[in-house]
């Protein structure tokens, strides 16, 4: 996997930065913008300080590395309880705050009739929300569950937080 | 109601299947075929010979730090891996032309294919290894209809079957209502048409509602119904249909899938993808990597 700490510098001009699947990446903007795609059951997460410009996006697939602890060591943007706590220490080492923290996401999404046996994508969601709430983090925006495809964008200019489905476009942030 | 063979004849741009897949399809559980027979498939195709050396030489073999040349190589993959990666390789040509109206590029509609096709494989291993290879395959080719619905009606296929969506339905439901067909009954008119055995055409046509018993039951159906829904869970094959599909109870309960297993094998599905991307110089985001 690779975790990026882009930098405007490295980034082609005009180019997004594409967050993969388990994946994150973390930049400083002005001038940068970050994408994610196919999003189903997966969750994206976004995060960005307005005032450094530093955010970045993760693309988790799971919702505990305790399936498999060798994987998380490997991949650790793959599992909530992994990948969400990298994703802020990344931004806090580009020069991001806590308290400044503007945090949506996208996804967590479900196949048709699956009466709670799997709940892949209602299970990402309630352990996301649970990270949050014991590390006292508040999801600004939300754009969760459902059985459709999501594509997450997050700009660095302003941190402007978007998602679009089916050519449908939804602004989560500014409110 | 869409006459389905007219549909394949009338296209011109039709996606091929390459000489080398049809012949290692051939091949699949022909105890008689050996590794050398799968050799001279790969020594007439440049393609295929730097990706078997490639694949031979990488990190995920854990290769010593001596090079193989494509003799060493072929030897030391096996025939199984060998007409897997020959596979692999060749569906990137079959998916070449992308699939617009379902909004899924090249390099995702063979991420999805390849991903359905190792979670399906991976459901053979575990309730009947005799039949994992087939599982491999079909996977590979499941969603092909897609293409032959893209290059007939372009983006108002999607839109069409998404006016008769509903909360509870499946797309396959809906495509049915609106076209009179669906795309694994289309993929399978392809198979045909591509000559493939019989029982994979009829795995990939019933690939979205696995007959539960008579006939048509088939355990190949299961492996590769599941593989899709494990594929469409990690995202990596999902298109403008989204996630309106649904798992049939009888294959849950006969592949023993609990919502541990099935998280499982998403994460197992996702590593053995990578492993396989990496080999070809794949990104986690599915671009190709640039040749500094």
């Amino acid at each position: 996997m690779s975790i990026t700490a882009a930098s405007t510098s490295t980034q082609p001009a005009g180019k997004p930065i594409t967050v993969g699947v388990a994946d994150l990446s973390v930049a400083k903007g002005p001038g940068v913008n970050i994408v994610t795609h196919a999003l189903g059951s997966c969750i994206g997460v976004t995060i960005y300080d307005p005032s450094t410009n530093v955010g970045g996006m993760l693309h988790f697939m799971l919702p505990d590395s305790k399936i498999n602890a060798d994987k998380a060591d490997g991949n650790p943007a793959m599992f909530a309880d992994t990948g969400i706590p990298l994703l802020f220490k990344n931004a806090y080492e580009l020069g991001a705050k806590k308290e400044n923290l503007i945090v949506c996401a996208a996804g967590g999404a479900e196949v048709l009739a699956d009466s709670g046996h799997f709940k892949i994508g209602s299970r990402n969601r309630t352990v996301l929300r649970k990270i949050f709430w014991k590390n006292n983090v508040l999801l600004s925006a939300d754009d969760t569950g459902g059985n459709q495809s999501r594509t997450l964008h997050l700009s660095l200019d302003d941190g402007r937080v978007a998602v679009r489905n089916r050519g449908m476009e939804n602004v989560l942030w500014p409110i | 109601m869409a006459d389905i063979n007219a549909l394949i004849s009338d296209i011109e741009s039709l996606p091929t299947l390459p000489t080398a897949t049809s012949q290692l399809v051939g091949m699949l559980g022909d105890d008689d075929v050996s590794i050398n027979d799968v050799a001279e498939i790969v020594r007439v195709d440049e393609a295929l010979s730097i990706a078997v050396l490639r694949y031979a030489n990488s990190a995920a073999f854990g290769t010593p730090s001596r090079k193989f040349d494509l003799r060493e190589s072929i030897v030391r993959l096996g025939r199984s891996t060998l007409t897997k990666i020959v596979l692999e390789q060749q569906a990137a040509t079959v998916f070449s032309g992308g699939c617009d109206a379902f909004e899924l590029s090249r390099e995702r509609l063979w991420r999805g294919a390849i991903g359905g096709a190792l979670a399906a494989e991976s459901m053979a291993a575990k309730h009947n290894p005799e039949l994992k290879d087939l599982a491999f395959v079909t996977g590979l080719v499941r969603d092909v209809g897609k293409l032959v619905l893209d290059r007939a009606y372009g983006a108002d296929y999607v839109a069409s079957v998404q006016s008769k969506l509903c909360a509870d339905r499946t797309f396959v439901d809906a495509e049915r209502e609106a076209f009179g067909t669906d795309h694994a009954q289309v993929g399978a008119a392809l198979c045909r048409y591509w000559q493939l055995p019989e029982r994979i055409s009829r795995a990939v046509e019933y690939h979205h509602c696995p007959p539960e018993s008579g006939d048509l039951h088939d355990e190949l159906t299961d492996f590769v119904h599941a593989g899709d829904i494990v594929a469409l869970w990690s995202g990596i094959s999902l298109g403008s249909d989204g996630l309106q599909y649904e798992l049939a109870d009888h294959v849950k309960k006969s592949l023993k899938l609990s919502r541990r297993a099935a998280e499982r094998a998403i994460a197992s599905m996702w590593d053995s993808l990578r492993s396989i991307e990496e080999a070809l110089g794949i990104e986690t985001d599915g671009t190709k990597r640039s040749v500094a």
